[in-house]
C-alpha cells in the first residue's frame, strides 16, 4: 500500500484491500497458524500439566521434570516454525534467541534447561497464541462469510433456477457475528441484493480485522519469541563494542600511514638536503664551493620544515582539537567560522562544569558536527547551513540543515555511515532527513556520559 | 667510486626525486626512477642496472611489495644488487632477503639516506656484488637467535669487529670506525674467524661463513 493519497486515495485503498497480496499473505499466516497452535497449546499444556502432576506427586519428580524439559524444547522447536512462517508471510523478521549449550553434570544440565528463560517465554506464547489464533481463523471465515453473502442474488437464481419458486421460501444470510444477530432472511430476489449488500461490507471489512489480529500477533512474537531485552542488550552491546574496537584501531593505522607517509618522508628529505648543503660547503676552514647550490637548498630545506610542522598540526588537530579544551561551545564556533559555506551557529549548551557532557561525549559531537559541515561543502552545493547544538533533559543534540541538493544517505559513501557507528558506540542515535532536491537535515543524539 | 647505473623504487615523490638528483651528482647514472614494484621489474629487466634502491613498504597495499621484487631481481639479474629501505626494520624481512644469502643485498633504515656520502659508499658496495645491513638489523639479527659457544667466546672488541663485518664493510672502514690500525683490525678478524673454527681458506668466503653464522642465518 502506498501513501495515503486524500480520500480518493483513501477509498481506493479501502476498496482494493481484499485483494492485496499482503491481505492474502495475513490470510494465510492465519490459517496455517491455527493447526500449529492447536497443536501447540495441546501438546506443551497436557505435558506440563502431567509433569508437575508428577513432580507434586514426588513419586516420578525426575519424569515429571523430564517432561517439563520435552514441554520447554517443543515450544523453543514451535517458536522457530512460527518466527519462521511470520518471517515468510508477514515479513516480521523477529531475531531467534541463542540456543542454550548447557554443560556440566546431569543435574547442572537438567537446571540449565529447567532455567531456559527462552523456553519458558516460547511456553507462555503457546498457551497465548490459540485465543490469537481462534481470533485469527474466524477473522478468515469473514472473507468466506463476505464472499458467500456477495453471491446470494446468484445463488437466488440458481436455486430458482433448479428447484422452481416456492412460495415462502427464503435465502439466509450467514451473519458474520457470532449467534446470527441481525441476519435477515431474504425471502424475494430484490432482497437478496440488502444481503449481497451485507456480504460486501464483510468482505471489505474483513482485511482490516485480519491485519487487527495479525498486529495483536506480532506484538506477541516480538514479546515473547525475540531474543528478550537483556539478550537484546547484550547483543548490541557486543555489536558496538565490536564497531568501537574497530574504529579505534582504524584510526590508529590511518595515523600511523600519515605519520609515515607524510612527515617522516619529508624529515628524511629535510635531513637529506642539509647534508648535501653540508657538501656543497665543501671542507670546514676552505672556500665555499658551490654558493647558489648551498642557498638553493638551505632554502627548500627550510621550505621542508614549514610543511612537516604544518602537517604535524592538522595530524595533532586531527586527533584532539586544542579548542575542545575551551569547551564545545567555542570548538563548534571555530568549526563554523572555518566552514567555506556559511554556517549560522546557535548553541544552547549549559556553561557549568557539572552540566557538561564528558570529554568523550564532545569529542564525538565535536567531530560529527565537523564532519556533517564537511558534508555540506563537499557534496551538498549549499549556498548557507545551520549548526544548532542544544542540551534537553540529559541528551546533547546536534542538528545541522542545509539549503543543498539533498540525497544523503547511510552507505552513499559521505562517511555518514561512519559517523553512525562511531554514535552508537555511546547509545547515541543518527536521524537522516534529505529528499533528493533538498533540503537535508541530519540530527544527531547523544547521552552526556558514555 | 667507479659510476654506477641505478634504478629507485619508491612511492614517496620527494623522496624519490631527491635521491635521484643526489645520486646523478655524484656522477652515477639514474636509468629510472619508479613508484611501485611492478614498474621496478619492468625497469630492472629493461635497464639491466648496476643496483636498484627499493623502499620496501610501496602500493598497492603498502606491507612487503618492495621486499618480494627484491627477491625475485636477486634471483633473475643475479647482475644486479639490490639495497632495501625502510622507516621500520623488520627482522623477519632481513631474514627472508638474507635466506638466499648476502652478497649483493643490503637493508637499511631510510634514515641513512640522510648521510649521503655514507649512503651512497652502502650503495656502491652493494653493486659490487658485497653486502651493506643497518646496524640495527645487524643488532635485531645477532641478539634475536640462541648465541653459539663459539659467538659467545668472542671478546668484546671482536664482537664489535664482528657486527662491523656484518654490516658489510671492508677492514680498512673497520678500522676507521673503530679509530685503530688496519694491522690491529685484521688481527681481530683473524681471532674471530679461528674461534668459529674457520681455518684459512678462501678469505671472502670465510668472512661471509663468519658473518652468516653471527646473524644465526
Amino acid at each position: 500500500m502506498g501513501k495515503a493519497l486524500g480520500w480518493p486515495g483513501a477509498l481506493h485503498a479501502a476498496l482494493t484491500a481484499p485483494f492485496t497480496r499482503r491481505a492474502g499473505a495475513q490470510a494465510a499466516y492465519c490459517l496455517l497458524g491455527f493447526p500449529v497452535a492447536q497443536v501447540g497449546f495441546a501438546l506443551v499444556l497436557t505435558l506440563l500439566a502431567v509433569g508437575v502432576g508428577l513432580i507434586a506427586s514426588l513419586v516420578g519428580a525426575v519424569l515429571g521434570l523430564a517432561l517439563a524439559v520435552l514441554a520447554l524444547g517443543l515450544s523453543r522447536a514451535l517458536a522457530a516454525l512460527q518466527r519462521a512462517l511470520a518471517a515468510r508471510l508477514l515479513g516480521e523478521r523477529v531475531t531467534a534467541p541463542a540456543q542454550p549449550r548447557p554443560s556440566g553434570g546431569f543435574f547442572a544440565r537438567l537446571d540449565a534447561r529447567l532455567r531456559d528463560e527462552v523456553g519458558w517465554r516460547a511456553a507462555a506464547y503457546q498457551m497465548v497464541k490459540l485465543p490469537v489464533a481462534v481470533c485469527q481463523l474466524y477473522a478468515v471465515a469473514w472473507w468466506l462469510i463476505g464472499a458467500f453473502d456477495l453471491i446470494t442474488p446468484l445463488r437466488w437464481a440458481v436455486v430458482h433456477q433448479l428447484v422452481g419458486t416456492a412460495d415462502g421460501a427464503s435465502m439466509r444470510t450467514i451473519s458474520p457475528f457470532p449467534g446470527g444477530a441481525g441476519a435477515p432472511h431474504a425471502s424475494s430476489f430484490a432482497g437478496t441484493f440488502l444481503t449481497a449488500g451485507i456480504g460486501a461490507l464483510t468482505l471489505l471489512a474483513a482485511p482490516w480485522f485480519t491485519r487487527g489480529v495479525v498486529a495483536a500477533d506480532r506484538w506477541l512474537l516480538h514479546a515473547l519469541l525475540g531474543p528478550g531485552e537483556l539478550a537484546q542488550r547484550v547483543r548490541n552491546l557486543e555489536e558496538t563494542r565490536a564497531l568501537a574496537v574497530d574504529d579505534s584501531a582504524a584510526l590508529l593505522r590511518r595515523l600511523e600511514r600519515d605519520l609515515h607517509d607524510g612527515a617522516q618522508v619529508r624529515l628524511v628529505a629535510l635531513a637529506m638536503r642539509l647534508d648535501m648543503a653540508r657538501e656543497g660547503l665543501g671542507p670546514a676552514g676552505g672556500p665555499v664551493t658551490d654558493p647558489d647550490k648551498v642557498r638553493n637548498l638551505i632554502e627548500t630545506a627550510h621550505r621542508n620544515a614549514g610543511e612537516v610542522l604544518s602537517e604535524l598540526r592538522d595530524l595533532s588537530r586531527g586527533i584532539h582539537p586544542p579548542v575542545l579544551d575551551e569547551g564545545l561551545p567555542d570548538a563548534l564556533a571555530t568549526l563554523a567560522a572555518r566552514s567555506s559555506v556559511p554556517v549560522e551557529l546557535s548553541v544552547d549548551l549549559p556553561q557549568e562544569e557539572s552540566h557538561r557532557p564528558t570529554p568523550a561525549i564532545e569529542t564525538i559531537a565535536y567531530f560529527c558536527a565537523a564532519e556533517l559541515l564537511a558534508n555540506v561543502i563537499k557534496h551538498s552545493g549549499a549556498g548557507h547551513a545551520v549548526l544548532r547544538a542544544e542540551q534537553r533533559d540529559e541528551r546533547l543534540r546536534l542538528r545541522v540543515t542545509d539549503d543543498g541538493c539533498g540525497g544523503a544517505a547511510l552507505g552513499t559513501g559521505t562517511g555518514l555511515s561512519g559517523l553512525a557507528q562511531r554514535v552508537r558506540t555511546v547509545d547515541g542515535s543518527i536521524r537522516i532527513n534529505s529528499p533528493a532536491g533538498g533540503p537535508t537535515a541530519v540530527e544527531i543524539e547523544l547521552p552526556l556520559h558514555a | 667510486m667507479p659510476a654506477m647505473r641505478i634504478v629507485i623504487a619508491e612511492d614517496a615523490a620527494v623522496l624519490r626525486e631527491l635521491l635521484a638528483q643526489m645520486l646523478t651528482e655524484r656522477g652515477n647514472e639514474v636509468c629510472a626512477a619508479v613508484a611501485d614494484a611492478d614498474a621496478l621489474r619492468s625497469a630492472v629487466a629493461e635497464h639491466r642496472p648496476d643496483v636498484t634502491v627499493v623502499d620496501i613498504r610501496m602500493p598497492p597495499t603498502h606491507s612487503d611489495e618492495g621486499l618480494r621484487a627484491a627477491i625475485d631481481i636477486r634471483r633473475e639479474h643475479p647482475g644486479t644488487g639490490v639495497l632495501l629501505f625502510s622507516q621500520y626494520i623488520e627482522t623477519r624481512f632481513a631474514t627472508r632477503l638474507l635466506a638466499a644469502g648476502s652478497a649483493g643485498v643490503g637493508y637499511l633504515l631510510k634514515d641513512r639516506v640522510a648521510n649521503t656520502a655514507e649512503f651512497t659508499e652502502a650503495l656502491a658496495r652493494v653493486a659490487a656484488g658485497g653486502t651493506a645491513l643497518d646496524p640495527e638489523v645487524v643488532t635485531q639479527l645477532a641478539g634475536g637467535g640462541r648465541r653459539t659457544a663459539e659467538i659467545e667466546s668472542l671478546t668484546a672488541r671482536e664482537h664489535e669487529v664482528l657486527a662491523l663485518m656484518a654490516e658489510g664493510r671492508s677492514n680498512a672502514a673497520i678500522a676507521q670506525t673503530l679509530v685503530v690500525s688496519a694491522g690491529t683490525v685484521e688481527k681481530h678478524v683473524a681471532a674471530v674467524f679461528s674461534k668459529l673454527g674457520l681455518p684459512s681458506s678462501e678469505d671472502t668466503n670465510r668472512r661471509v661463513i663468519a658473518v652468516l653464522r653471527y646473524l644465526g642465518a
